[in-house]
């Protein structure tokens, strides 16, 4: 059984967001909710001025806190290591929005689905045939793509990422990419003093 | 690949995928679209068989979908009933049929067009489709209203058209190992084939470690991602180049064997500019070991002069690198530093640095497909922000000095020519021109008017026999048509697939006046935009997803076909844009002449047996088909399989296709052109020849300021604008999954300057400002970044949209273009490259003026994302 | 700049801290009504105060379920908060509320009826009842805390006080209301019973001041996000609410009307001080939280 992971080479990312588009392509996500996004941190006095682009995605921390507040049992952990949330059982409580390090958990509203992408109170037939996953309140995240991953894909937002700066793959497996990368190149999670456990590392 | 009933997510429910070519910008990447059983188009990726952008799409590509179900699409055509225009003037769109659409459109254009077919200006500028972009030829009018190729590549084409034979120029991503980016985001953010050049630069910079070098008033994301950036003034790229010529020329850091084999700098050049020749006009060199002159091809030749004065049948001469030696001269970087501010020790070091990287010094060499060619693994990348100055020619050929002096023309690991559309796969695009030079081909883009007193186009490009279009001379000359002797009056316009109100120069007022001057103005396009508002009658298009094409756009490592085929019935009734053309043009009475303008505009007049028949209005998908066959002789149903053509450029194509040709180091053709239009433009006594700029014509670049330095110093900041990938090549803007990414980006969502500039000036981020250049005025929300060059402001694409109340993209407060000058002196005379840069200066406000304050305004949407006091709720 | 001079970035790409506002008012009335309503049910109960221990349960309870749902995503499912009880504290807090009901009402009904000695009932049945509705209120005077606190993503709440915190507020908020109600009418039939009850408030004052000024020790000298929520609540975007409703109103106010053996109307001005300082603090504690940048280059 495998345990993905991910891994972020910010040497090559160049904050395109092409991946969260990516994302809400294959996720059908409301208006302004977000299961990726690229941030960017600008730093330094002119001339010598610096800037990183930081992808940032649901971590599947193995140390879940976000499965270990959630009181009805939606939020779980598959047993490749990704962690999901079940839209049939999320009572839309947000304790796990609130023990989430990363502040990657987010609640959809009602509002979300009707006013539709394009603000206009119609939904096109790309949201019609998307909605339909989610329960208006309920809070989610990403889920490294399961479906994908069972069918023996990339997560979207791996496979459209002009510069190959998300790296996905069995952690379990010490020659996958992303396993040889951490090692190589001196992976590191993400707020480690959360003792998250984080399956999702970093690459200066 | 698998499907589940119960899948959730969107790639892998039950459906099909059809390959096909992305239109979210000029180029094409091709694509995979996933439509469900239920023929819902629900996913869009990179097709991993191409191996230019190798499964990878950008932002916009991503987001293609919400353009396909953009709910203000146009569902029909649409006659105007308001005959008030504005830009917020409801034009009261009354749906009308086809047929009646056709009617009055044809009617109008006849009755114009009959009178005089210069009455006629078009603008239409899909890249992908030169079947549309000339339909204007088939009544011989060489009007353009349009601003494609204007700001990015009014002067950059012609140039490229001379030194390589092609139309553009990049690096060369698979052995470069020192990249130079100067004004552009090549690789990073912006230019050819962004998803493809990404992936290609990306993986040079990691998996070889190639150094990348960003020059920029900005720091841009191929800044950030570099390892160095230098900041530089706006509109002073020229002159750094020039100052790192003399430093290369002035301490031996040439490849002079590159020189003297394969360029034509030992060429004789006299006193008056031209080469030396002799009867028979074949021109001299100077042997300076027998310390003779003899004629270019002498076998008997034993070492090619490059410097030195001569003298030949009593003419002072002297080699044309000689030449370009005493220009360097006045540019050394001490010089140029008073002018861009980049010290001159960083000038020196990266002429050095440069010069080892191109590894001349060993005279490195490497083998490709069995031929053994030079590597010069060092190369100066270049694009709009660089090259969108008045003097564009110089200016593009003064970056093209510093490749030359590397020796890495067209070389491995240097700075390519990369041709547009090849149309056939043994299409070579190089021929050999006099003297054993290649012909240079600077008309990359169609052929162009002759000269012509009275003027024969509106915007004069009767008088830019080398340039591309420089559509904001329109609107000077409408200002004052009997100035420029103009004998006719344009008053119908057809736009397709352009959006000129938004994308030209000069102050929107204007522009709407000039409309307003138009009789009838007939649209065809997707989606309400700035230039819909004035449309008479729209007639709306197929969008990508529901028509056919197959083209081939500049794609910088890769050459061949990408084919578009329908994944979907059409939404709406649209019609494709051949359809629309064929229809007017048998209603005009033009069928034929149409077709044979097809014929020649897409290339099928090389192979006689595919050109299209000239008594038939044929489909998007015949033309489709017959491109394919012209490329590589496969049918349609072989493109609708694999969807496209496309492998890794030919290498006899691609690295040195003039092998035993010289290139033109020193372009002689300046002197021609402008002493030939000099004569024609006296012997007409063209009335506005004082105003032409003959010292714009030169056969090397020299360091001459553009005029924008020369503005009233109460205008005391330079302006400057920028896009990024979510947002070049096209509109974005009005797509919901853009703007849930653009408005959420620090650099796109304000007015940018450098804070100690800002504290300066007594303001701070979030002050609202008044932005005033000698041309035009722009309101705007300051923002600061330690990234902006002191004396610069820097205006996103983001923040140029113009209210209209019906168009998706929000508004900002005006349009940077509105600050740029539209004159002839800010024309380059050679190309009619105008200036894309401004000199402004900035006012604090209180308040927005009243006009902006109704209506969602990005800075609206940014104060909601934004506010602290309200975080993550949804 | 140190980490904790970033900006609050809102809901742009930029690195920095981001406001927790999941948790938000609505959320902060249901912390509030159950909290204050067990902690009024404790201290009736406490005193024999029958409709002090009614109305705790109906605050307490039933105000509480009301402006959870509220606050609820999915409100129909609600009932699968109890689920989890294994691991989650909104399990937990459910099966508190449970016992809470379950015994309090017994409490309240024996007590009313006198059913113990009308059935025959065994005496320690009484005693029985009592301590599951202790159990029952205690448990919802504190479980909010501990759910709050159960993860330490956000750091102004991951320390041991918050359910401490809770405690005794509630505690400070049900002796004040349980003064107030009962001042002239139950606890002026027993001797004594108001000076216990005085005694009990100042106590559970102190013990407020202890525990802020611990929450904030500890949060000014925690990771980069408490240090915001330090800066947040003491100097800038709510230091005006955190001074004036939670020290002023919360308890400087309390402190001193007990102090001078107050009659009736300022009591009634003590009890509506600590409400609103309670309150106050629920509110301001979800507001003031915030997530720590994920990661920053800046030196």
């Amino acid at each position: 059984m495998a345990r993905w992971g991910m891994v972020f080479d910010m040497k090559r990312c160049i904050g395109c967001n092409a991946c969260v588009v990516g994302c809400k392509q294959e996720n059908s996500l409301p208006d302004g909710v977000f299961f990726t996004k690229t941030l960017s941190e600008e730093y330094g006095v002119f001339p010598s001025v610096n800037r990183v682009y930081i992808p940032t995605l649901c971590n599947h921390c193995e140390d879940a806190p976000c499965e270990k507040v959630c009181p009805s049992g939606a939020t779980y952990t598959r047993d490749d290591g990704i962690v999901m949330v079940d839209s049939d059982k999320c009572i839309g409580c947000g304790a796990c929005a609130v023990a989430c390090p990363y502040d990657q958990r987010t609640q959809l509203s009602a509002d979300n689905f009707k006013s539709g992408l394009f603000g206009d109170g119609e939904l096109t037939p790309f949201e019609e045939q998307g909605y339909a996953r989610y329960e208006p309140g309920m809070v989610t995240k990403c889920d490294f793509c399961s479906g994908r991953v069972d069918a023996g894909l990339d997560p979207a937002c791996v496979v459209t990422c002009p510069t190959d700066a998300r790296i996905f793959g069995d952690l379990d497996d010490p020659d996958s990419k992303p396993s040889k990368l951490i090692r190589e190149r001196g992976g590191r999670a993400p707020l480690p003093e959360k003792n998250t456990k984080p399956k999702v590392y970093y690459i200066d | 690949m698998a499907t589940n009933p119960d899948a959730v997510h969107n790639s892998i429910k039950p459906g099909k995928w059809v390959r096909s070519t992305c239109k979210m910008c000029l180029h094409s990447c091709t694509n995979l679209i996933h439509v469900t059983d239920d023929g819902v188009v629900n996913k869009i990726e990179g097709d991993p068989t191409n191996p230019s952008n190798q499964g990878k799409l950008c932002p916009k590509g991503n987001s293609a979908i919400m353009r396909h179900y953009d709910p203000k699409r146009f569902k029909q055509p649409l006659k105007r009933t308001n005959p008030e225009k504005g830009p917020n003037i409801d034009p009261m769109w009354e749906p009308i049929s086809w047929d009646e659409a056709f009617e009055i459109t044809a009617r109008e254009l006849k009755k114009s067009i009959d009178e005089d077919p210069r009455k006629l200006l078009p603008s239409i500028e899909d890249f992908q489709k030169m079947n549309t972009w000339a339909w204007p030829l088939t009544f011989g009018n060489f009007n353009c209203f349009q601003s494609a190729g204007t700001m990015c590549g009014g002067a950059y084409h012609p140039v490229n058209g001379y030194i390589h034979s092609a139309f553009a120029a990049a690096n060369d991503a698979k052995h470069c190992m020192y990249w130079i980016n100067d004004g552009t985001g090549d690789g990073f953010s912006s230019h050819l084939h962004a998803a493809a050049q990404s992936k290609w630069v990306a993986d040079a910079r990691m998996d070889r470690g190639m150094r990348c070098v960003t020059i920029e008033p900005r720091f841009s994301i191929s800044a950030a991602k570099s390892e160095e950036w230098v900041p530089i003034l706006p509109a002073t790229d020229r002159q750094f180049a020039l100052g790192l010529c003399h430093e290369m020329v002035n301490n031996g850091l040439v490849d002079y064997k590159f020189m003297r084999k394969d360029t034509n700098a030992p060429y004789l050049v006299g006193e008056d500019g031209y080469f030396i020749r002799n009867n028979e006009d074949k021109i001299f060199v100077w042997d300076s070991v027998e310390n003779c002159a003899k004629l270019w091809d002498d076998p008997s030749i034993k070492k090619l002069a490059l410097e030195g004065t001569f003298d030949v049948d009593g003419k002072e001469c002297k080699p044309a690198f000689q030449r370009f030696k005493d220009i360097l001269e006045e540019c050394s970087p001490e010089a140029m530093e008073k002018i861009t501010t980049v010290p001159a020790e960083t000038t020196r070091r990266l002429a050095r640095e440069l010069y080892d990287a191109a590894e001349i010094a060993k005279d490195s060499t490497i083998e490709i497909d069995g031929r053994v060619m030079p590597l010069r693994p060092a190369a100066y990348n270049y694009y709009r922000g660089a090259q969108g100055h008045k003097m564009g020619f110089q200016t593009n050929h003064a970056f093209k000095m510093v490749n030359f002096m590397l020796g890495n023309i067209d070389t491995p690991g240097g700075h390519m020519g990369v041709t547009l559309d090849d149309q056939m796969i043994d299409n070579g695009h190089i021929q050999p021109g006099e003297n054993g030079m290649i012909l240079p081909t600077p008309h990359q883009l169609g052929p162009v008017p002759p000269f012509s007193y009275p003027p024969n186009t509106f915007h004069l490009m009767d008088y830019f026999p080398v340039g591309v279009n420089p559509p904001h001379l329109n609107l000077k000359v409408w200002e004052d048509p009997s100035k420029y002797g103009i004998d006719f009056k344009p008053d119908v316009m057809v736009i397709c697939h352009s959006n000129p109100l938004w994308a030209m120069q000069g102050p929107r007022n204007k522009w709407f006046e000039f409309m307003r001057s138009m009789r009838f103005i007939v649209v065809s396009d997707l989606i309400p935009t700035e230039t819909t508002m004035w449309a008479d009658v729209i007639l709306p298009s197929h969008d990508v997803l529901e028509s056919w094409n197959n083209t081939m756009i500049e794609p910088p490592h890769t050459e061949g076909y990408c084919f578009r085929q329908p994944v979907v019935e059409p939404l709406y009734d649209t019609k494709s844009e051949e359809e629309i053309f064929y229809e007017l043009s048998e209603r005009l009475g033009v069928l034929e002449q149409y077709n044979e303008v097809v014929n020649m505009a897409i290339g099928l007049v090389n192979k006689p047996e595919l050109m299209l028949e000239t008594n038939v209005k044929h489909t998007d998908r015949e033309i489709a088909r017959r491109r394919g066959l012209l490329w590589n002789g496969k049918d349609i149903d072989w493109y609708m399989e694999h969807g496209h053509a496309v492998t890794e450029r030919r290498s006899d194509k691609w690295y040195r296709p003039w092998e035993g040709l010289r290139l033109h180091f020193y372009i002689e053709d300046m002197l021609v052109q402008r002493d030939g239009l000099k004569k024609k433009m006296e012997d007409a006594n063209v009335p506005f020849i004082d105003e032409w700029q003959w010292n714009d014509y030169s056969p090397l670049p020299t360091a001459t300021l553009d005029p924008v330095h020369n503005e009233p110093e109460e205008y005391d900041m330079y302006g400057m604008f920028y896009k990024d990938i979510q947002l070049n090549f096209g509109e974005s803007l009005s797509n919901p999954w853009i703007q849930d990414i653009v408005y959420r980006d620090p650099v796109h969502i304000a007015l940018m300057l450098n804070p100690a500039t800002a504290e300066k000036k007594g303001l701070k981020a979030l002050d609202i400002v008044k932005v005033e250049s000698p041309h035009g005025v722009l309101f705007g929300r300051i923002g600061t970044s330690e990234g902006m060059h002191p004396g610069a402001l820097g205006v996103s694409n983001a923040l140029s949209r113009i209210k209209t109340g019906q168009m998706g993209a929000p508004h900002a407060g005006g349009h940077f273009n509105d600050l740029l000058p539209y004159d002839l002196l800010n024309t380059d005379a050679v190309t009619g490259q105008p200036e894309t840069v401004c000199r402004l200066k900035i006012t604090k406000l209180d308040d927005w003026p009243q006009g902006l304050k109704d209506g969602k305004s990005v800075y609206d949407i940014v104060d909601e994302i934004g506010q602290p006091g309200k975080g993550r709720t949804h | 700049m140190a980490v904790r001079d970033l900006p609050i970035v809102g809901d742009s790409f930029n690195v920095g801290f981001r406001f927790q506002r999941y948790w938000d008012t609505p959320m902060a009335n249901a912390f509030f009504s159950c909290e204050a309503g067990a902690g009024l049910f404790f201290v009736s109960m406490f005193v024999g105060y029958i409709p002090g221990m009614i109305l705790g349960i109906v605050a307490g309870v039933g105000l509480k379920a009301f402006f959870h749902l509220t606050h609820m995503g999915v409100p129909f499912r609600s009932w699968r908060a109890a689920i989890r009880p294994d691991r989650s504290w909104t399990s937990r807090g459910v099966l508190g509320i449970a016992v809470l009901v379950v015994f309090g009402v017994a409490h309240i009904v024996i007590q009313q009826y006198g059913l113990v000695a009308a059935w025959g009932l065994p005496g320690f049945v009484t005693d029985l009842v009592i301590f599951g509705a202790g159990v029952g209120a205690v448990s919802c005077m504190c479980y909010q805390g501990f759910a709050m606190s159960h993860s330490n993503a956000i750091s102004l709440w991951s320390t041991g006080l918050m359910p401490v915190s809770s405690f005794v507020y509630a505690l400070t908020s049900g002796v004040l209301l349980t003064l107030a109600l009962a001042f002239n009418g139950h606890l002026a039939e027993q001797a004594g019973l108001r000076e216990i009850l005085v005694t009990a408030g100042l106590f559970s004052c102190f013990a407020l001041v202890a525990v802020l000024l611990s929450l904030l020790h500890a949060s000014r000298h925690g990771s980069p996000g408490a240090q915001k929520s330090f800066d947040l609540l003491t100097k800038s975007l709510y230091a005006k609410w955190f001074y004036s409703l939670i020290w002023v109103a919360g308890i400087v106010v309390p402190v001193l009307v007990l102090w001078l053996a107050p009659g009736y109307t300022l009591v009634l001005v003590a009890a509506l001080g600590a409400l609103i300082g309670h309150y106050a603090f629920r509110v301001l504690i979800f507001k003031a939280g915030v997530f720590e940048p994920i990661m920053s280059f800046r030196p």
